[in-house]
């Protein structure tokens, strides 16, 4: 098992460096660089801008270029935005992932809290009342686009009713303790419920087929046939199996987690990787870009790790050595 | 089993009543803002919310900051020796009056005594020269800085910003509270290059200027030190940035307690507007045309209109730029290859004609806009809106025009050849970034149709990529579209219009305008307001009739405030404007 552990984390390296390598001539070949698309105001000469490209290096070869990020990357540097000016976009980084983080939290436990009991009980009494509910619930939540749905939220709970807060992460800065908590997760709520819309739309059907397809299974038939309750069938069964096919979603859903949700955070200007991830592909803010894939890469990579790890856990046929 | 159960139901009931208890905390102040109006009594203190739909990038510095979010914030807490006034003259601000020298060479500022910093020191002179000095300095452009334009004319600049030399002279402090302005040559634009907010000389000046835009000092509140009615003293980075009232302003103590500034989606700046939880909503963006109606229904919110200081424009391609001038960045007008597709003036007079501009601006800005026909401000006392050719929207005219220059359809294929019987197609670029303008790019497209001109209408690119291309790559446009905000300092053309002009994609190349752009800047005649009048008049008419672009129109700006919000006093470039003096009524 730990030589697994270990091959499997050796080989991200090379992984990670290849993505790097693809990532960076990806954003190089794309037209445009940070400075030009900054043209805003006549007064200033477009010759200010050529020396601020010289002096930021964009005018190098571009080999030139990945080995002075590499060169810096190797020692812990991700270097400075080009856009936010001055500021390391490893502060960048830091101050949105929090937010990032909760949110993507948040939306995992409604998603996991709804989904996997519903899709269970469905697939347990399947074309019952609650069942079709569930699967109209299910297809409404895969229909809705998020920025509809989260603009109907903030107009119904925020504008007309005015129970929740609708804009950003935190109501006013110098909140402390447990009043910063739970104003935190005052914000959190409206995201959270239009981002877990959709997951567990589709975590509740997954579950429901995976459920059905496990219980017509032989074994399970053998464990009622030798006299088994139905509880015991269930959880000790059932589950077991069908929860393997989620595991490796939930695995990829680490790296989702954390590039944030683009479109919902822009609604509730919930400041997160996702809009800050945008923003730097428009604004051609490369250092950025590279630093968030770079994490990005690596989460999805320690995502399916973990959900390796799992199977063998939930599943006493797999294993690694 | 049944403990553990109870225990996990109990803590989720004190969950849910946390949040909500914590919830209805929260509405109170949201309602009671609802019917405030103006007949109510004013209160003094209490606090007004701004909403803008960008965070700004934080860069909380005069001489370094480059966005209109930033601005947005830099205009309660910053200030310039000068401000403009409602009809653009300059008139006092931190300085008390000035004079200048006989030859116009050089100004004296006599700055008020009463002026002080958030921080309690007093403002000097000395802080005027450490503005002007750094922003001239080698190594400022490097660092980011773009405002070189305050700088180029002082006296002595070329040799410092090069670092020939460390003695600047541009800039010098006769005492405490006079200083004065060197100029090179006699100065038109002396007192707007004077204008430029001032930077404290005490926090910044043991930071080398390449560290400067990271410091502190630009970017943290309590850190950030200006000379304006409102301090910056808190923040949520990315999404609220609050502004305290500075009690020992010079100009007497704000009524307001204080200012906060948050960052809200453009969806709901309507519905928060409405229901109280923002006051204001401003630069750079406003709210859409399309919303002018519900705005205007809104019992508790007053709307400001008026023209935007910027305009979109269709370039026309009169020369194109050779490849390798473009990529070493070379302005040669001698190695400029003339555009054959443009090149008769009738036919740039014909596309002119051919556009229905009011109909865009009644079609895509509501009627919010106006049609402008050459590319100073309408705001200023140069722009001249009578003696140049008003285009008016006449599709015959543009036919027969076009018939006159020998354009005519010779195979039937319903679209104009040119005088030798080839195919002629035009090709209209654009970019992504503004909806009104992305909109107006096919329906241009079908204007020009009509009247027998084939359009390729390219795919639209982002700003960067854009930008870029046109720069560079533009060696088989013909059309472009594009949009420039202005300055409201002064109405000079030149930066964009003038040959050798780097922002003159149209690489047009006039002398006569040349000349008169060039005389309406020279001394001493130019520093006569009705000779640069006539100059600017004479080049507006030659605008016209030469056609190097197209001004097709600009927006009004949409600002919108709470009723409760009173003591404004708009300006034609912001609202921002003597808000020490702004007060709420409850």
């Amino acid at each position: 098992m730990y030589k697994y552990l270990i091959r499997r984390v050796l080989i991200f390296i090379p992984m990670l460096l290849a993505l790097t390598i693809i990532v960076f001539a990806l954003i190089q070949a794309a037209p445009g660089d940070p400075i030009s698309g900054k043209i805003f105001d006549p007064n200033i000469d477009p010759e200010v801008f050529e020396k601020q490209k010289e002096a930021l290096g964009l005018n190098d070869p571009i080999h030139v270029q990945y080995w002075n990020w590499l060169k810096d990357v190797m020692q812990g540097d991700f270097g400075k935005s080009f856009i936010f000016k001055g500021r390391d976009v490893s502060d960048l980084i830091a101050e949105r992932i929090g937010n990032t983080f909760y949110l993507g939290i948040f939306t995992l436990f409604i998603t996991i809290i709804v989904s996997i009991p519903i899709g269970i009980y469905s697939a347990r009494k399947p074309y019952s009342i609650l069942d079709y509910g569930a699967t109209t619930f299910g297809f409404f939540g895969l229909a809705v686009p998020n920025f509809f749905f989260g603009l109907v939220a903030i107009y119904v709970f925020s504008i007309q009713l005015g129970w929740l807060p609708s804009q950003g992460s935190v109501s006013s800065p110098g909140l402390t303790g447990i009043e910063l908590f739970f104003n935190k997760l005052q914000h959190l709520i409206l995201p959270g419920l239009t981002l877990g819309l959709a997951g567990t739309a589709s975590y509740m059907r997954f579950m429901r087929s995976e459920v059905l397809d496990v219980l017509g299974s032989d074994y399970i038939r053998t464990a009622r046939a030798k006299g088994m309750t139905d509880r015991s069938v269930l959880y000790k069964h059932t589950l077991r199996n069908a929860l393997i096919p989620i595991i490796t979603l939930l695995g990829f859903e680490i790296g989702a987690l954390l590039s944030g949700a683009v479109i919902t955070e822009g609604v509730f200007q919930y400041p997160g990787i996702g809009t800050l991830f945008l923003s730097s592909i428009g604004n051609r803010d490369y250092p950025v870009i590279m630093a968030i894939n770079l994490m990005l890469g690596f989460f999805i990579l320690l995502g399916n790790l973990l959900a390796d790890i799992f199977y063998s856990i939930v599943d006493p046929r797999i294993r690694y050595d | 089993m049944k403990s553990k159960k109870s225990w996990l139901i109990m803590l989720l009931l004190m969950f849910v009543f946390g949040v909500l208890a914590a919830c209805s905390g929260n509405k109170e102040p949201a309602s009671s803002n609802e019917e405030g109006s103006s007949d109510k009594e004013p209160v003094s203190g209490g606090t007004v919310v701004g909403a803008m739909d960008t965070a700004p990038t934080g860069l909380f510095n005069p001489i370094f900051y480059t966005e209109a979010y930033e601005s947005n914030i830099l205009s309660f807490t910053h200030e310039g020796l000068l401000t403009q006034d409602k009809n653009l003259d300059f008139i006092p601000n931190l300085a008390k009056e000035w004079s200048f020298n006989d030859d116009q060479t050089e100004v004296t500022f006599t700055l008020d005594e009463n002026a002080k910093w958030h921080d309690g020191e007093p403002f000097t002179a000395n802080d005027v020269v450490f503005t002007y000095k750094t922003i001239a300095s080698p190594g400022y452009v490097e660092a980011g800085g773009v405002r070189t334009q305050y700088v180029e004319r002082l006296l002595g600049y070329e040799d410092f910003s090069t670092g020939k030399t460390t003695d600047f002279q541009g800039v010098v402090a006769v005492d405490d509270h006079t200083v004065t302005f060197k100029f090179a040559q006699p100065n038109v634009l002396a007192l707007s290059d004077a204008s430029f907010m001032i930077i404290p000389e005490h926090i910044f000046k043991d930071i080398p200027i390449a560290e400067i835009p990271e410091a502190g000092a630009s970017r943290n509140p309590g850190e950030v030190i200006g000379t304006g009615p409102f301090q910056f003293s808190e923040m949520v980075q990315g999404e609220q940035y609050v502004l305290k009232k500075f009690a020992d302003y010079w100009q007497g103590e704000p009524k307001l307690d204080s200012v906060i500034w948050k960052v809200v989606d453009q969806a709901v700046i309507l519905g928060l507007l409405e229901n109280g939880e923002i006051d204001f909503v401003a630069d750079p963006n406003g709210f859409q045309a399309a919303d002018y109606e519900t705005v205007d229904a809104l019992e508790n919110v007053e709307i400001i209109e008026q023209p935007d200081f910027g305009y979109q424009t269709m370039g026309m391609m009169h020369n194109h730029r050779s490849k390798e001038d473009s990529e070493a960045g070379t302005i040669n007008p001698e190695n400029w290859t003339v555009n054959e597709k443009l090149k008769d003036q009738k036919v740039r007079q014909a596309i002119a004609y051919a556009i229905n501009r009011q109909g865009l601006v009644d079609g895509l800005l509501y009627g919010r806009g106006i049609v402008q026909n050459s590319p100073i401000a309408t705001q200023f006392w140069a722009y001249d809106d009578t003696t140049p050719n008003q285009y008016e929207f006449d599709p015959e005219k543009a036919k027969s025009l076009l018939d006159e220059a020998g354009y005519k359809d010779v195979n039937g294929d319903g679209f104009r050849e040119d005088p030798n019987g080839k195919e002629w197609v035009l090709n209209l670029n654009y970019p992504l970034g503004n909806q009104i303008r992305e909109r107006s790019a096919p329906i241009i497209e079908e204007f020009l149709e009509e009247v027998g001109i084939s359009i390729d209408l390219r795919q639209p690119k982002e700003a960067a990529a854009y930008f870029e291309d046109l720069e560079k790559n533009s060696q088989d446009w013909d059309l472009y579209l594009i949009g420039w905000s202005l300055d409201s300092t002064d109405p000079d053309p030149s930066g964009l219009w003038s040959s050798m002009a780097g922002y003159n994609y149209s690489r047009w190349n006039n002398p006569e305008a040349d000349q008169l752009l060039k005389d309406a800047f020279s001394p001493p005649d130019a520093f006569e307001q009705d000779f640069r009048k006539q100059k600017y008049s004479e080049w507006q008419v030659e605008f016209g009739e030469d056609l190097p672009s197209l001004i097709l129109y600009a927006a009004n700006s949409l600002w919108a405030h709470n009723k409760r919000l009173q003591g404004i006093d708009v300006l034609p470039y912001s609202f921002l404007n003597d808000t020490h003096l702004w007060y709420v009524t409850e």
